[in-house]
């Protein structure tokens, strides 16, 4: 097992933001874990790259624990983390050679993987631009090329794709699914249940420290909806009057909009012949409805 | 495990090497505005006011005030360096948590900005000890010792820093540290005039501040004027400089590390 977390608990002072957490996740699997900010998903991140330290409980990573190996830990992974923390009095090629140095990696070595680094990630013309003059996209992909300059067996990316455009987003996913199949483990929270479904094996569904239920995306989706979806957009009045007429089938309300689930779409042919004309999408579940069904639809206060 | 000094590894030099990187980029912003303030010290305290003043302690003003100058220089730098240097590189950059990230321990950020606060001492003394050179204050010897009580007296500084920036909450606090203590020191530990023309109960307490120490021993040097108080002013100035140093490389840890 690369990660392996059992009764993991972590409080800060009064708060709990790790409760009761066990994982584990096997060599060369992408595992996601996904859930409402606060949740506590870059808490266990953070103890996994051993900067927060657990209350109680056991976390092995690499086969050692977080407590007592921290250096060998740190020195095979790759971080990417929330934050932009980049260098920016340092060039993009000055970042990961300091990074280099700090991995212990000598000069030739560094120089010759900062060249690769770059062409990997599409930033070769931008080796010796300071990082303020990079784009949101290529400061994110710098700080991927940063987390792979040791040559990690485990890459942990904390929301590697928030605010990025499509085009940089499947320039990300293609780099990750090609790390997987190099046979790197990664270990990633987002909240794109698009990207989760699109590159974990399985997803753990985190709220308020706690697990809700893992799985793959898959089987998450098998048994917790129903496989049609019929996506409705109305006004108040409206949507009352359909729930009340259709309260047989099962649904969810979030502002708006009405969320319909069937396990065959002609159990919507009813309801959608009587409002021929609204506003409506059908489609399959995804794993998008499984975590606002698991962690509710409405914004927490 | 230690999280003190023992527990750091010669990897902390890294950390070092990548501030002396930034450093030498920005080099045209760091290196003139820092000597700004001693160099008008020189003009102000040494020549201005020191002609009024015929002699002090025996010597010409400016000979008595050199010393001074000089340990403001090394201390003003290395506060400078550890306060808002430090905080806008943990704090704002974020720079530390990316380190820690790697191989390298809190406990080795920590020391590697202690030295590099020291260092920053350390370079800015320097240079004023050849305009010192240059202005014929230095007539002795034994002045060639005087970079490394800079040193020591930047570390002590860059330490006590480092302790402060890793225990407040915001930014802000600092002036509550400048105003009502880093000033105080630069002006009572001896630097413009002797602290014995203090009443007895400042002149416990500017004894009882190390920077006290380092300025008597910069100046017994600059002067070739030993005498026996010298060994236990030494003493305190590593005792407490060590003593810092361990408090900053812990402080730093319990700070990165929750």
């Amino acid at each position: 097992m690369i990660i392996k977390a059992s009764s993991l608990h972590k409080r800060f002072r009064d708060v709990v933001a790790v409760e009761s957490l066990d994982f584990e996740v096997g060599r060369g699997r992408c595992y996601g874990l996904v859930g409402p900010n606060g949740a506590g998903k870059t808490t266990t991140m953070k103890m996994i790259y051993c900067i927060v330290r657990p209350t109680s409980g056991s976390l092995e990573v690499l086969g050692m624990n977080v407590l007592d190996n921290p250096r060998e830990i740190k020195a095979r992974l790759g971080v990417v983390p929330q934050e932009n923390n980049l260098d920016p009095d340092l060039s993009t090629c000055q970042n990961l050679q300091t990074y280099a140095k700090y991995f212990g990696i000598p000069g030739p070595t560094a120089a010759k993987r900062c060249h690769e680094l770059l062409e990997f990630m599409h930033l070769t013309d931008r080796a010796n631009a300071p990082v303020p003059a990079l784009s949101g996209g290529m400061k994110r992909r710098l700080i991927l090329a940063r987390a792979l300059i040791n040559d990690p067996d485990l890459i942990i990316l904390d929301e590697p794709t928030t605010g990025l455009d499509p085009q940089v987003r499947h320039l990300i996913w293609d780099r990750l699914l090609d790390l997987k199949e190099r046979g790197i483990t990664l270990l990633l929270t987002t909240h794109y249940m698009e990207e989760a479904q699109k590159l974990c094996d399985e997803v753990l569904i985190m709220d308020e420290g706690r697990a809700v239920d893992s799985g793959s995306p898959h089987e998450l989706i098998r048994s917790h909806v129903a496989p049609y979806v019929l996506e409705i957009r109305a006004d108040r009045a409206l949507t009352h009057d359909i729930t009340v007429r259709f309260d047989y089938l099962e649904h969810q309300t979030s502002g708006q909009n009405l969320y319909f689930y069937a396990s065959a779409s002609s159990e919507f042919n009813e309801l959608i012949d009587a409002y021929p004309a609204m506003e409506r999408l059908l489609r399959p579940a995804s794993l998008e409805d499984v975590f606002l069904k698991l962690t509710g639809r409405e914004i927490r206060l | 495990m230690s999280k003190g000094i023992l527990s750091v590894t010669p990897v902390f030099l890294k950390v070092w090497q990548r501030n002396a990187r930034v450093f030498i980029t920005l080099w045209k912003f760091n290196f003139l505005p820092a000597l700004a303030e001693p160099v008008l010290f020189i003009f102000v305290m040494g020549l201005g006011i020191g002609s009024y003043i015929n002699e002090m302690e025996g010597v010409p003003y400016l000979e008595f005030v050199a010393a001074g100058i000089l340990g403001s220089a090394a201390i003003m730098q290395a506060t400078f360096e550890c306060t808002y240097g430090s905080f806008f590189r943990m704090r704002i950059q974020n720079t530390f948590e990316g380190i820690i990230s790697t191989p390298v321990s809190a406990g080795e950020v920590g020391l590697a900005e202690v030295m590099w606060g020291a260092t920053r001492g350390l370079v800015n003394s320097t240079l004023v000890l050849f305009i010192l050179l240059a202005l014929g204050v230095l007539e002795h010897w034994q002045a060639v010792f005087i970079p490394a009580v800079m040193f020591l007296a930047a570390t002590n500084f860059a330490a006590l820093g480092i302790i402060v920036t890793t225990n407040i909450a915001q930014m802000e606090y600092f002036h509550f540290y400048f105003a009502g203590f880093v000033l105080p020191a630069q002006f009572i530990c001896g630097t413009f005039f002797p602290v014995s023309r203090f009443p007895e109960a400042i002149q416990i307490f500017a004894w009882a501040l190390p920077f006290t120490s380092f300025i008597d021993i910069t100046r017994s040097l600059m002067l070739d004027r030993f005498s026996s108080s010298l060994l236990p002013e030494a003493l305190w100035a590593l005792g407490s400089t060590l003593l810092l140093t361990e408090m900053a490389v812990r402080s730093m840890h319990r700070r990165l590390v929750t």
